[in-house]
């Protein structure tokens, strides 16, 4: 018996020269004595060194004989021109380029990625870098969304069935937009909370290429909104708090926010500042984070949620209090 | 450097390495094995085993390998003179590393990356759709190849990642929420990164004489000292941040609205109660942060147990006397 690498070689190189798809038998002739004599041997044999080669990502084209003596055998081969990278006409400076934005991350994917640009690892290291997170959904959403093909997945217990338009990092979490066919319009799924394959499978299936046709005004940058508290809610939401920020905190929020939101600077150093709170939730998050270096001014209501909100805090310690 | 590896990735390996060996033509053995992460020795048998392979009619030349006083020579037969194909997960390694690196500061989009990110997205942008039924429209039209990245920076991001790059001290005012402190201090920045929506610099900190991570939005301003020392080659990011056995822990409930806590937070343990809330176990920075995040919580999180008092009962009662109540 060879060594399996040596078989996986002559199986990758018989698969890519041979003119006519071939079938199992006609594989086993070619390599003689490669494969086990027995039928069920043979078949599980092969059947591994299939799923190991398409593991690299060797693309292994299988057809099934319609009709004659052989109807029903499958016949397999590989296509050369989906095999090749293309060439992508890289420079020395711009693979060295890419060589530190890899290194930066730090993937095993990417490591592989840059020797197939004939380029090699390098200990360089940028003053700056970035984690990227890491979810193993990304690859095949991406894929779909260059590929234009439809994506299906669980969320919060419901099935949904996606046209991907865009994939997005920000804030470190990683956005998927696009058309919702069950709601019929426009959403947006935070890909870390996808619901997980109840079997260990991929928690993402994609479908057929070609499948649909991305709106032409679409960007994935400009589609989410910017401000965080907006998400979820339309720009023409324009619910806008006034707030009171603390002097010891004052000069963080104003970069936060940008200076043209500063509606007026006091002797103590405290500002007024206007504040998107279109997003309830959001915003109440965002202002209780500040403790007690923020005081909602304006508009009444928002001052009533945050003092309800509160009391109920102080009332459920001392009901909790009492018991013990 | 490697461990037992299994024959899929032997020929992983050997299919990146042949298409170069080609290019290069003669090649030190040691250079071979050091690019690609293998021993000499795991590069001589691989590139012996293959030679033996190939077979007529089908493939009329061998690999041909020869490997002479530790020196390579390859002529390659012209089925591997090309690498594979990138897989889904190189592919979005690939373009998402880059263009992560395109948001940094300093980046240039008409240098050696925007080239090089311009011609990998060109080519991984339509990818699947066969151009020949496809429109016009099924092809990507947004130049991102399927992943846009916002990295959204502290406008005193630049001036510290500069500072890093020459080594320059700087003196900061920092705000620490979990000592509800300013301090003035001074700092030798030597790596700045993001992570989870966050930037960081991490500097030697004149005042705990060690080096430690500030978050860039915190500080509050910068200016140089003047001194400037030697840059450290060694320095790179932190791998993940953990969290000292040392740090008091604490047990809290959460609702399904406050799930959000798992993800942001080092969590030592969960289980799901019968109401579908959850129990976790967390270490805590400092009551301040407890009570910040239980103010958050409001009535989605409850302490089940902790060594002190609830800290969040105070604090709530100083806010509600800042609204008059």
């Amino acid at each position: 018996m060879v060594d399996r690498i040596e078989r996986l070689t002559n199986l990758l190189a018989l698969l890519l020269e041979t003119p006519e798809p071939l079938s199992l038998v006609q594989i086993a002739s070619e390599l003689r004595g490669q494969y086990p004599e027995n039928d069920r041997a043979r078949r599980a044999a092969f059947e591994r060194d299939k799923s190991g080669l398409r593991q690299i990502g060797v693309p292994i084209e299988t057809e099934v004989i319609g009709g004659g003596p052989y109807a029903g055998q499958t016949r397999y081969r590989i296509d050369r021109a989906a095999y090749e990278l293309d060439d992508l006409h890289l420079a020395p400076d711009e693979v060295r380029a890419l060589q530190v934005a890899v290194a930066t991350a730090r993937t095993g994917a990417g490591r592989e990625a840059i020797w197939k640009l004939g380029g090699e690892l390098t200990a360089e290291r940028p003053p700056v870098s970035a984690v990227i997170p890491d979810r193993p959904e990304l690859p095949a959403i991406r894929s779909a969304v260059a590929g234009r093909a439809i994506i299906e997945f669980s969320y919060r217990g419901e099935l949904r069935r996606l046209d991907p338009w865009g994939l997005l990092l920000r804030g470190g979490f990683w956005y998927v937009t696009g058309h919702d066919h069950g709601r019929g319009e426009r959403r947006t799924f935070r890909v870390d909370r996808i619901d997980p394959d109840a079997d260990g499978g991929d928690a993402v299936s994609v479908g057929a290429p070609a499948a649909f046709v991305r709106p032409a005004s679409f960007d994935p940058r400009t589609a989410f909104p910017s401000d965080p508290k907006q998400i979820g809610h339309a720009a023409t939401d324009s619910v806008e708090a006034l707030v009171r920020i603390d002097a010891v905190r004052a000069p963080a929020i104003e970069r936060e926010l940008g200076t043209d939101r500063v509606r007026e600077r006091r002797d103590d150093g405290s500002i007024l500042v206007t504040v998107p709170a279109g997003n309830l939730p959001a915003f109440r998050s965002w202002i209780l984070g500040l403790l007690d270096h923020a005081v909602v001014e304006e508009p009444p209501e928002l001052r009533v949620h945050l003092v309800d909100w509160l009391r109920a805090i102080v009332g459920a310690g001392s009901v909790n209090g009492a018991r013990t | 450097m490697s461990g037992p590896r299994n024959a899929e990735d032997r020929l992983r390996r050997l299919l990146v390495m042949l298409p170069w060996l080609m290019e290069v033509g003669e090649v030190p053995l040691a250079d071979v094995a050091r690019r690609f992460e293998l021993t000499e020795q795991q590069v001589q048998r691989d590139l012996e085993l293959v030679a033996m392979c190939g077979l007529p009619p089908f493939v009329d030349e061998m690999v041909d390998v020869f490997i002479d006083e530790g020196m390579v020579f390859v002529g390659v037969p012209r089925l591997f003179t090309r690498p594979l194909r990138l897989t889904a997960p190189e592919a979005f390694s690939l373009l998402t590393s880059a263009r992560i690196a395109m948001e940094l500061p300093g980046a240039d989009p008409d240098g050696p990356l925007g080239r090089g990110l311009a011609k990998i997205t060109a080519v991984l942008a339509g990818a699947g759709v066969d151009p020949a039924d496809g429109s016009p429209d099924h092809v990507a039209d947004d130049h991102t190849a399927g992943v846009a990245v916002d990295l959204d920076r502290p406008l005193l991001t630049d001036e510290i990642v500069d500072a890093a790059g020459r080594g320059d001290e700087l003196r900061i005012v920092y705000y620490s929420p979990s000592s509800n402190e300013t301090t003035e201090r001074s700092i030798v920045p030597r790596h700045v990164f993001a992570d989870a929506g966050n930037w960081y610099v991490l500097a030697d900190d004149d005042r705990s004489a060690e080096r430690r991570t500030f978050r860039i939005d915190r500080v509050e301003s910068v200016a140089p000292t003047g001194r400037t020392v030697a840059l450290d080659p060694d320095v790179r990011a932190p791998d993940a941040f953990f969290v000292d056995a040392d740090v008091p822990r604490v047990v809290l409930r959460l609702a399904s609205a406050a799930t959000w806590v798992l993800d942001q937070y080092p969590i030592d343990e969960r289980r799901v109660l019968d109401n579908d809330w959850i129990e976790v176990r967390l270490p805590v920075v400092s009551e301040r942060w407890l009570a910040k995040l239980l103010i958050r919580l409001g009535p989605d999180a409850e302490l089940v147990d902790a060594s002190t008092a609830n800290p969040a009962l105070p604090m709530a009662q100083a806010m509600l006397d800042r609204y008059g109540h």
